[in-house]
């Protein structure tokens, strides 16, 4: 199974609950997240803030900060390779990365729990 | 004194800065050594003078107090605490990431939760009984942690994997992240500070109704949480100086005495005590010693007065540039946006009031807007002045309708443990300020054609986390949709100084100015430089004759002239009125400066 990396920026948190506007985007990909790690997938989130470590150590990750800028994130690795940069990947994009079948998003579908409530902006 | 009573094993006093808390807890901590007992004193404060009291360096470690008996202190910066929390974290980065990058890392931790956070790691250790405090019978905290980071301590689902794991997925604990003790020890040190037979929380304040407000508003998030264990102290009260006639000193006594009779309901089943204002400065181990002993006729001697201000001293300051000095200047812009910042308390409606006032009746057009309250000040203006119209926005009704579409959108998709930390964040101090702000920036736009005078804003910490956000909706919004739009963060209308004014205000006291230094180097670092200082409520700037009153003015010289030297480009000071400056014609006054006009 592939090994997904999702290096995120350095937002206060990554709900963007202390900015001027929640983003949407965030939220879903949380949620997408939590349903391919449900499928089986293996996915591993960095927030810059938080983690700026892993992104020292990839030489992949710091070489695109350094060429691109912190403002280019997020940046998405597949197996260690560049697969996606400057936006979150859809969960179709995530399945196939994987390898997993999607599937129709159940009502029922358990909600992320990675996200972030407890970061403080402040 | 009843917060002297039986004192459990650990005092906490709080109170914001200016109130008098480190002057209480020094002068509770000698109390208790000279009755006998073992005693550890710890300061955080910044303009901490504990060690200046007992002539000695303390700083981060425990130091006997050999003029104490059974005494001994210890200091803790927050800030210092702070920084090595963020060196933990951004350290081994430093040089490896682009500069860029890792300047950005360090404004996410750069915020006041994150120094409280900091600091409350330094408590833990004292608060768990642990090997280095076992020698003391008493521990006094010359602070308090708030209710939002106890609460924030106190969520299971907040500790989850992550300190255990050392890494989460993109984690949101923010500056919980990095900190290094264990879950149990925080769970302890929140369990102590919520037993009664361990912990006193002693609320310090004085006799003014903002600052009673601002109180209980503490007494009530700390209580809610299980602190239960309160007293309240009114620091600094005025008393009748026998004799004395002195206008100002009886307009002084009638305020406070008028603001402690209709004290927050909240507030009047708790213990409380009164320490009286004292003529001598609260610096030294014989001052302290007085400060909670019982009034007595000595402390009304001229003789006990410590300053050396000459004549000469106070008619240089009646010469100091007043406020409307400083309103001829913006004036001349014709229009703009005026922005008063400073903590709670200092003044900031009143003196936005007075610049609105006087821009006003320079028959220029002014909109006030303002958060007050109480509002009263508001009111009195609306109709009053043709060229002035005042808008009032409701800081507790814009937070919750921002709390309330925050939840909407995002809690639905979030389970019980990510939407108690979701609201646990909605109720952080910067949450209150983001929504306040966001419904100041509707007016904000007016500034293009008229003054806009407003009396709050976001720190500049936030300002840049605003921006970092905007910055990158702008990025994503590029991507998605190609299309070119025009943005403007909140950030690159304060930092061009030819569209906004920020004034700082602040009052004439070593606390409340060091606050303020604090607030300059944080906008500063937003590239925002502060256009001037506004130093309220002087009573260096009046004349009175009373023993008490005149020992202050003394006090505050000092204070005035690091504002005027130090600190500010420009500056202006403001006397402390007989009565509250409501009006126009009070507020005409407050900013003329005028001693006849004041004494009106």
């Amino acid at each position: 199974m592939a090994n997904i990396q999702v290096y995120d920026p350095a937002l206060c948190c990554s709900t963007g609950v202390c900015g001027v506007d929640v983003d949407q985007q965030l939220v879903t990909f949380a949620a997408d997240v939590d349903w391919a790690k449900q499928q089986g997938a293996q996915i591993e989130r960095f927030n810059l803030a938080q983690q700026p470590l892993a992104f020292a150590e990839s030489a992949v990750v710091r070489g695109f900060l350094e060429r691109s800028g912190a403002e280019s994130l997020p940046l998405i690795l597949v197996d260690g390779e560049v697969a996606l940069a400057g936006r979150y990947p859809k969960r179709s994009e995530l399945a196939r990365w994987a390898g997993i079948a999607e599937v129709p998003v159940a009502a029922d579908a358990k909600p992320a729990k990675s996200c972030c409530g407890g970061s403080r902006c402040c | 004194m009843k917060f002297l009573d039986q004192p459990p094993r650990f005092l906490f006093f709080t109170g914001k800065g200016g109130v008098g808390k480190t002057s209480i807890a020094c002068a509770t901590a000698i109390r208790l050594a000279e009755s006998g007992r073992r005693v550890l004193l710890v300061s955080t404060d910044p303009a901490s003078n504990v060690g200046q009291v007992f002539g000695l360096e303390i700083g981060n470690r425990i130091v006997d107090m050999a003029a104490v008996p059974g005494l001994a202190a210890l200091e803790i910066d927050p800030m210092a605490a702070a920084q090595v929390y963020r060196d933990r974290i951004v350290g081994p980065v430093r040089g490896v990431l682009p500069e860029a990058v890792v300047r950005g890392i360090e404004e996410q931790l750069s915020g006041a939760c994150t120094t409280e956070i900091a600091a409350f790691d330094e408590f833990t250790a004292l608060l768990t009984d642990s090997a280095l405090v076992a020698g003391f019978e008493h521990i006094v905290f010359d602070t308090a942690p708030t209710g939002h980071t106890i609460r924030l301590l106190q969520l299971p689902g907040a500790w989850s994997g992550f300190l255990d794991a050392g890494k989460g997925d993109a984690s949101c604990l923010g500056p919980l992240a990095g900190l290094e003790k264990q879950r149990s020890q925080y769970k302890a040190a929140v369990e102590a500070l919520a037993d009664p037979a361990r912990t006193r929380l002693i609320l310090v304040a004085r006799a003014q109704a903002a600052t009673l407000r601002e109180v209980a508003r503490t007494h009530e998030e700390l209580a809610a949480i299980g602190l239960r264990q309160q007293h309240l102290v009114i620091n600094g009260v005025m008393p009748a100086e026998g004799g004395s006639t002195d206008a100002l000193a009886q307009a002084i006594i009638r305020r406070e005495q008028a603001a402690l009779a209709n004290i927050p309901s909240t507030l009047q089943a708790l213990p409380r005590d009164e320490v009286g204002l004292k003529p001598f400065n609260l610096v030294g181990l014989p001052a302290l010693r007085r400060l909670l002993g019982a009034d007595d006729a000595d402390d009304m001697d001229n003789s006990a007065l410590t300053g050396q201000a000459t004549a000469a001293d106070f008619l240089a300051l009646l010469a100091a540039p007043n406020l409307a000095a400083l309103v001829d200047e913006i004036a001349t812009d014709g229009h703009g946006l005026i922005m008063l910042m400073g903590k709670g308390g200092v003044g900031k409606t009143t003196i936005a009031a007075a610049v609105a006032v006087e821009l006003a009746r320079r028959g220029l057009a002014v909109h006030l807007t303002t958060s007050d309250p109480a509002a009263h000040l508001a009111e009195t203006l609306a109709g009053n002045l043709p060229q002035l119209s005042v808008s009032r926005i409701d800081p507790q009704v814009e937070t919750e309708r921002y709390r309330q579409q925050v939840l909407k959108s995002k809690g639905a998709q979030l389970d019980a443990h990510g939407r108690a930390l979701l609201e646990e964040d909605l109720r952080s101090p910067c949450t209150e300020e983001i929504a306040v702000f966001q419904a100041f920036s509707r007016i904000i736009r007016e500034a293009h054609q008229k003054f806009v005078v407003m009396d709050t804003a976001p720190t500049g910490h936030t300002l840049l986390l605003l921006d970092a956000t905007g910055a990158y909706h702008r990025e994503v919004a590029r991507q998605m949709s190609a299309t070119h739009m025009h943005y403007t963060t909140p950030m690159m209308q304060l930092q061009d100084a030819k569209q906004t004014k920020v004034l700082i205000a602040t009052l004439a006291e070593t606390t409340p100015v060091l606050e303020a230094a604090n607030l300059q180097s944080d906008l500063r670092r937003a590239g925002i430089e502060p256009w001037a200082w506004v130093i309220n409520s002087s009573v260096a700037a009046v004349e009175s004759s009373s023993p008490l009153l005149r020992q202050r003015a003394v006090n505050e010289l000092a204070q005035i002239d690091a504002v005027a030297n130090q600190h500010a480009a420009r500056y202006a000071v403001v006397p402390l009125l007989e009565e509250e400056p409501v009006g126009v014609e009070r507020l005409q006054a407050l900013a003329r400066g005028s001693l006849d006009l004041a004494k009106g």
